[in-house]
């Protein structure tokens, strides 16, 4: 309880039990917090974004062939400006290229996105990778 | 005679009582302009007026509504005594927020007619939020010295300088302030972009400072609010019963924030927490400065 007195707030000298309650759990939870955040920094290793591709989806709009994907970043360092390009090979060449940059992949997160391609690769190949990333 | 000095009187009294209604609905409008505007400004708040997810917002909007009533039976527009006219300010505020929002979207040109319904109103409805908040604060902020002393008088009753806050109003409002100064960052980009170059030693550091910046504020900068801690007790009392609390619950809202609007989707555990440790630091000064304000 806190007791206005002239106009001066002060904390009441018997407080109930509830209160002290939320105090303990609240000192237990910001205590946890404090320990899983000090075990990340001492545990965190130094790895450099490593990326993965899933391709999720592929479907004709509009004259468009989008191909969705998720792209998940395995390592504890989170990426920005990902580059992705989507090709579609024929022949062990690209012969249509498209980019997509994702402001962010964060560490051990994924994110999701999409490439739209001219036309219908068909039975063609379709390769979808990151080409390069900045830090934050 | 003495019935028209009678009528005279009683109308005298309605136009005083619209004159004090008219100045709480002025004050609000402030209120709302004051407290909205840099969100009213930002853009990724537009952005998200017709991004985010539609149940999240409604939940938000919905949530607004019985806070804005607990909101008014403690310090709303006029001095309320019954729920019901908590609810009457509660919706004033509500609607002031509403309609200055989209006032003021329109005439900077953010709302324009050949936009579709639905970015119109997710625009006008995620800036209502913040507005009626500040709408409902106006009146309390912006109220002169007067009315302070109506207000000691009326609320203290039999004893009108010693009133009892209780411990869960003294929560609440932590959490107002700290939805308040949040909803000013949590959209912005810097957040999560921060929450990126932070290592967790910054993380921990972030935590600490939130802490001791929350109790010094209400406890030891001396201002007009500041809470006095009686003699004799230890300071770790007030430490353990409002000052973690208030930061649990600042996180609380942070996180709330962050997943409303879709900050945290497809986020590992760890960068979830680093997002909410960054908009903690401003959520725990505003939830400390509501204890001191409101």
């Amino acid at each position: 309880m806190t007791n206005i007195i002239d106009n001066r707030p002060s904390e009441a000298d018997n407080p109930g039990w509830i209160e002290w309650a939320t105090g303990l759990l609240a000192a237990v939870l910001v205590i946890g917090m404090l320990v899983w955040v000090t075990w990340e920094a001492l545990t965190q290793e130094n790895r450099p974004p490593e990326f993965t591709v899933t391709i999720t989806g592929r479907q004709m709009v509009q004259g468009n062939y989008r191909v969705s994907f998720d792209i998940a970043n395995t390592a504890p360092q989170t990426a920005s400006a990902v580059a992705v390009r989507g090709e579609i090979i024929q022949d062990g060449k690209a012969v249509e290229e498209v980019e997509v940059t994702f402001d962010y992949v964060p560490a051990q997160s994924q994110a999701a996105g999409a490439v739209l391609f001219s036309r219908d690769p068909g039975q063609d190949e379709v390769r979808v990778r990151a080409v390069g990333y900045t830090t934050p | 005679m003495a019935g028209a000095e009678n009528v005279v009187g009683s109308r005298s009294q309605a136009n005083r009582e619209l004159r004090r209604f008219l100045l709480g609905l002025g004050r609000g409008a402030a209120g709302a302009m004051l407290f909205g505007i840099p969100m009213l400004m930002t853009m990724e708040f537009w952005a998200l007026g017709f991004s985010m997810d539609r149940w999240r917002l409604l939940l938000m909007l919905l949530a607004n509504i019985p806070m804005l009533i607990l909101l008014a039976d403690l310090i709303g527009f006029e001095h309320t005594t019954t729920w019901q006219q908590a609810l009457r300010d509660a919706t004033i505020a509500y609607g002031l927020g509403i309609a200055i929002s989209g006032a003021i979207l329109v005439m900077l040109g953010i709302i324009k007619a050949d936009m579709s319904l639905s970015e119109i109103l997710g625009k006008t409805a995620i800036q209502a939020i913040p507005a009626s908040i500040g709408a409902m604060l106006g009146r309390s902020q912006l109220g002169g010295q007067d009315d302070d002393e109506e207000k000691d008088g009326e609320d203290g009753g039999a004893v009108p300088d010693h009133l009892s806050t209780h411990y869960v109003q003294e929560l609440f409002l932590m959490a107002v302030g700290a939805l308040f100064l949040n909803l000013n960052v949590a959209p912005t980009e810097e957040v999560i972009l921060i929450s990126y170059k932070m290592t967790p030693w910054h993380a921990l550091a972030a935590i600490l400072a939130s802490i001791a910046i929350m109790h010094a504020f209400v406890y030891a900068v001396a201002f007009k609010g500041t809470h006095a801690i009686p003699e004799g007790i230890p300071w770790w009392h007030a430490f353990l019963r409002f000052t973690l609390p208030g930061y649990v619950i600042a996180m609380g809202i942070s996180i709330y924030v962050l997943w409303t609007f879709g900050r945290l989707d497809d986020m590992a555990f760890t960068q979830m927490l680093m997002s909410a440790i960054v908009l903690s630091f401003p959520g725990s000064i505003g939830a400390a400065s509501a204890r001191l304000i409101l």
